[in-house]
């Protein structure tokens, strides 16, 4: 009895559970695919989708680098190379080159973190195809470029003020451990 | 049975088949060397080691603070806890306080990449069976928590998210509240999956009484995780070796209950997964509204020294008993660092299991165990 | 046509060749002709659609850039695969290796010799019509067993001796079922058992006794185990056997396996209408013979495609079965039942038609109650889950 009943109740169970996975597989026909159409498809950039603290190709502002080379040292992987040197006559330190190698760069966000003036961030761009693995060395100073010194008392020059205000709005939402929530938790 | 290939001139032999390195459903780039009695499998050695990376050794070459991102890459499906073991033996070296705040991260981050990991390994299961919808169910579910955890760390697969003292970001109000959203879209979606894949006759008839690990045979071969669970043991370092703010929090350490089969067969492995998820969704709600405020991390300094000694700390990632084991001398680079994880040990009893079954019983079996190559060669 | 060759044969085109070789030559070229004109983009637009179903079970959007919506995309991998390197290993068969695919796909060619698609639109109602498809669809063991062997690798000859096991075994259940139909109508011409039926649905065979119903659903089962479908898609299960018999084929002769693959789809399709859905009966609305045809041709290949639909949904939904479980299922379950509903249809011949028709109604009714029940539970899946309601079959 016991045999004929589980041979029963094996095609019972086999055509029950047929039929409520085929009604869920016909209910996905009626909702909405969760694909993105990258790249052509879709209605923004993807790039601008990206939440604040995405960690993409990095990115330099050179204007504002003091050339402390803390990212340099905080890099486990050595993908940043800083060269920095002075001009005998007028005692101004220059960068002779500031390059990050693209192909190293495991995105960490080590180096944005130990960077004090924020100058060194990880933009939302994340396309970085290249023919060769030379091109995607980025050069930030092509030719030599002086040296950021922050004034006391703030910045003056008007070019640099936003520079400076970016940097440091990246510094406070982004690098900073507990900067994003304590700013909205204050409002 | 000579008589009978000296008779018609038939001779039967053994047939070696190579699964793997580059088999669909080998989960990464394992490899079996299984000899064969046409369906019937009489032995699979598992040959491991191709996805080395000496991720060991790298860790005597850099600071503290910067083996961190090495660590995520242990075990790519369960980033989060490869970090969270390491900055505990470190923060542990160091005498370091973490903040409680980061605690609270901690949890919310590493019970989220735990979800992801289930999926992912619930879906390549139903995958290595042949289901193929459920796969892509588990993979979209395990995008929205990759998206959370965008923006709760800026990436999505190799998170350096948790530091020595603490996390890298706070979770910010606005994702709490995402997050909170998401788990209550995820609870049905868990059932749905349950209906469609979990109760499905097939898929139970796979998967019952096959490869039956005994609580014994779990033990002798040092199953960690939902493996051992799956065996009927209930071991979770969670709750047996507390870390963190676990003990603060409730929760169940579901077991294997023989729910179709035998105790330990390839099918009570998967439904502790499942069941796994479910508390970890549990975890995930408490810790949200227990979260103090304060720091997400403690002053720790940049140039992270700490004194003589070594430290093994423990964790319970996904694939089991994850332990990082720190050697310091004082010096900024660690001494030397071991890493111990559940796949390895899991791929010793495949030899053992193997011998009888089936040719698509080995694929289940793989699936069950959620073996994963990265972690295994490390 | 036959005007046309019969004026060439006069004029002396075909000097010296018997009149009958002639007719045949242009006959079989013919059927050749409008065969492949018809089967390719079927096959063609049915791996599409199955794509594209597919990927929307899944959450997915599937192939949608060549052509509208991606309907083109058949030809674009065809191309592709007919550029693609031939590639002969070493190692395979010389003679067995290339011949394979094309034994395989004339076996599921061959069958759509004696599909009706309409009341005078099929290539040859042949008297063993349903004999004869049972046969040819079998010659497809002959191709996958020879690409199995001839591919000389322990993957490929794993997968051709599951598929002849399989199709071998499931001949049998599929075989009994065609059978309560073939005693039904009396005839094993594919155009006889259409005629036998009506195109109202309770003058289908589906619902002529509760025997009939179920041995529609043990025949449609035992079709996709004869298609290789899911979930009873072992012989070239991937998860387990990489690619099965087609492991190492490449280019034109990989495309003509899942070529067969698809074609077979829609002769699953067609003989199920066959024998159990009224085949092309239409409703008597109009005398015109052309209209007539067309609505014909149109309601049979609906009934058809439908139930390619259900083979695509099937594999959408369901896991693999374990080759000693297919077995099992085909030993076990399939053949005892299909016995019992020929022994339960060969009953109910012997019952008064009035009496019979109340059984075919309670049939029918149980199948209307049942895609009822379904439609709410189909509802009851999609209230669970929360998502966001998006009914356009296009993106």
């Amino acid at each position: 009895m016991g045999v004929v009943t589980n041979y029963i109740k094996d095609i019972q169970a086999a055509i029950t559970s047929t039929y409520e996975g085929m009604s869920i597989t016909f209910s996905h026909l009626m909702r909405r695919p969760m694909t993105i159409q990258y790249p052509d498809k879709i209605p923004v950039p993807i790039q601008e989708t990206l939440p604040l603290r995405y960690r993409g190709i990095l990115e330099v502002d050179l204007d504002i680098c003091t050339g402390c080379l803390a990212c340099e040292r905080d890099c486990p992987i050595t993908c940043i190379t800083i060269g920095i040197d002075m001009n005998k006559e007028t005692k101004q330190r220059y960068f002779t080159h500031f390059d990050i190698d693209v192909c190293k760069c495991m995105y960490c966000g080590l180096c944005s973190e130990a960077c004090p003036t924020g100058a060194i961030r990880h933009s939302s761009e994340f396309e970085g195809a290249s023919y060769n693995p030379a091109g995607l060395v980025r050069h930030f100073a092509p030719e030599p470029s002086n040296l950021y010194k922050p004034k006391k008392g703030g910045e003056t020059e008007d070019k640099l003020i936003a520079k400076v205000d970016i940097g440091l709005k990246y510094l406070d939402e982004f690098a900073t451990p507990d900067g994003g929530g304590a700013a909205e938790e204050k409002e | 049975m000579t008589d009978y290939a000296a008779d018609t001139g038939f001779y039967a032999e053994e047939m070696t088949i190579n699964v793997g390195p580059q088999h669909p459903s080998t989960h990464g780039v394992l490899r079996f060397v299984v000899k064969t009695d046409g369906e019937m499998i009489n032995e699979a050695i598992p040959d491991v080691g191709y996805l080395h990376r000496s991720i060991e050794k790298i860790g005597e070459k850099v600071t503290y603070h910067g083996y961190v991102p090495y660590t995520d890459r242990a075990d790519y499906l369960a980033a989060m806890f490869a970090n969270q073991a390491f900055c505990m033996a470190a923060e542990k070296l160091g005498n370091t306080e973490v903040s409680r705040r980061g605690e609270f991260c901690r949890v919310i981050a590493c019970e989220l990449n735990r979800l992801a990991s289930h999926l992912i390994s619930v879906g390549t299961f139903g995958q290595d069976i042949g289901a193929m919808t459920p796969f892509v169910h588990a993979l979209r579910e395990r995008e929205s928590i990759n998206n959370l955890m965008e923006e709760i760390c800026g990436a999505r697969l190799t998170y350096n998210y948790i530091r020595i003292g603490g996390v890298g970001y706070d979770i910010v109000p606005s994702t709490m509240t995402k997050i909170a959203e998401f788990l209550d879209h995820f609870e049905p979606i868990v059932e749905e999956f349950n209906r469609l894949l979990s109760g499905n006759k097939i898929f139970i008839e796979r998967l019952a009484n096959v490869a039956v690990v005994s609580k014994e045979d779990a033990l002798s071969y040092n199953l960690v995780g939902p493996n051992l669970r799956g065996s009927g043991i209930k071991w979770d370092i969670r709750r047996d070796i507390p870390y963190s703010v676990y003990p603060e929090l409730d929760f169940e350490v579901p077991v294997g209950t023989a729910e179709v089969g035998s105790l330990g067969d390839s099918f009570d492995r998967f439904w502790v997964r499942i069941r796994e998820m479910q508390e970890s969704v549990k975890i995930l709600r408490q810790a949200m509204t227990m979260i103090p405020k304060g720091p997400a991390i403690s002053k720790v300094p940049r140039k992270f020294r700490p004194p003589v000694g070594e430290y093994y700390a423990r964790v319970e990632a996904p694939r089991g008993d994850m332990g990082f084991y720190v050697v310091s001398d004082g010096s900024e680079y660690p001494y030397r660092v071991r890493i111990r994880t559940g796949s390895y040990t899991a791929m010793s009893i495949i030899d053992k299991l193997s011998k009888g079954i089936m040719v698509a019983d080995l694929i289940a079996l793989i699936g069950s165990l959620d073996v994963d190559a990265p972690e295994i060669d490390r | 046509m036959q005007a046309l060759l019969d004026q060439m044969i006069q004029e002396g085109a075909f000097a010296g060749v018997p009149k009958e070789v002639v007719y045949t030559i242009a006959m079989v070229l013919t059927a050749v002709v409008v065969l492949s004109a018809f089967v390719a983009p079927l096959a063609g637009v049915t791996s599409w659609l199955e794509r594209r179903v597919w990927a929307r079970m899944q959450s997915r959007v599937g192939p949608n850039r060549v052509g509208p919506q991606g309907i083109l995309q058949w030809l674009a991998d065809g191309i592709k695969n007919i550029m693609k390197e031939d590639i002969i290993p070493t190692a395979a068969d010389q003679k067995l290796f290339p011949l394979a695919p094309y034994v395989v796909f004339m076996g599921f060619l061959c069958a759509f010799v004696v599909i009706p698609f309409g009341e005078s639109l099929i290539v040859a109602d042949l008297n063993i019509g349903i004999l004869y498809l049972l046969s040819v669809t079998s010659l497809v063991v002959v191709g996958i067993l020879m690409a199995g062997w001839a591919s000389n690798n322990k993957w490929s000859l794993l997968g051709g001796m599951r598929s002849a096991a399989q199709i071998v075994s499931y001949e049998i259940p599929a075989g009994l079922s065609v059978l309560t139909v073939v005693f039904l109508a009396g005839t094993l011409s594919m155009q006889g058992i259409i005629k036998a039926q009506g195109w109202r649905p309770w003058d289908w065979f589906m619902f002529h006794n509760p025997f009939t119903f179920c041995a529609f659903f043990l025949f449609f089962t035992a079709a996709l185990a004869e298609g290789n479908r899911t979930p009873f898609d072992i012989p070239e299960a991937e998860s387990e056997l990489v690619a099965g018999y087609v492991t190492e084929y490449s280019g034109m002769r990989f495309l003509f396996f899942f070529f067969a693959e698809w074609g077979n789809l829609y002769v699953i399709g067609a003989v199920v209408t066959t024998l159990f859905m009224g085949g092309w009966q239409v409703p008597p609305v109009t005398d015109n013979p052309v209209l007539l045809g067309i609505l014909q041709f149109l309601t049979f290949f609906l009934k058809a495609y439908f139930w390619v639909f259900v083979a695509m949904w099937i594999r959408a939904t369901l896991p693999r079965v374990r080759v000693d479980q297919l077995m099992g299922l085909c030993w076990k379950y399939m053949v005892p039942l299909s016995f019992i509903c020929l022994l339960g249809t060969i009953g109910f011949m012997f019952m008064d038609t009035n009496s019979r028709r109340i059984f075919g109604a309670i049939t029918l009714g149980f199948a209307i109650a049942t895609i009822i029940n379904f439609f709410r539970r189909v509802g009851f899946q999609f209230r669970s889950a929360k998502p966001e309601a998006y009914w356009k079959p296009h993106i």
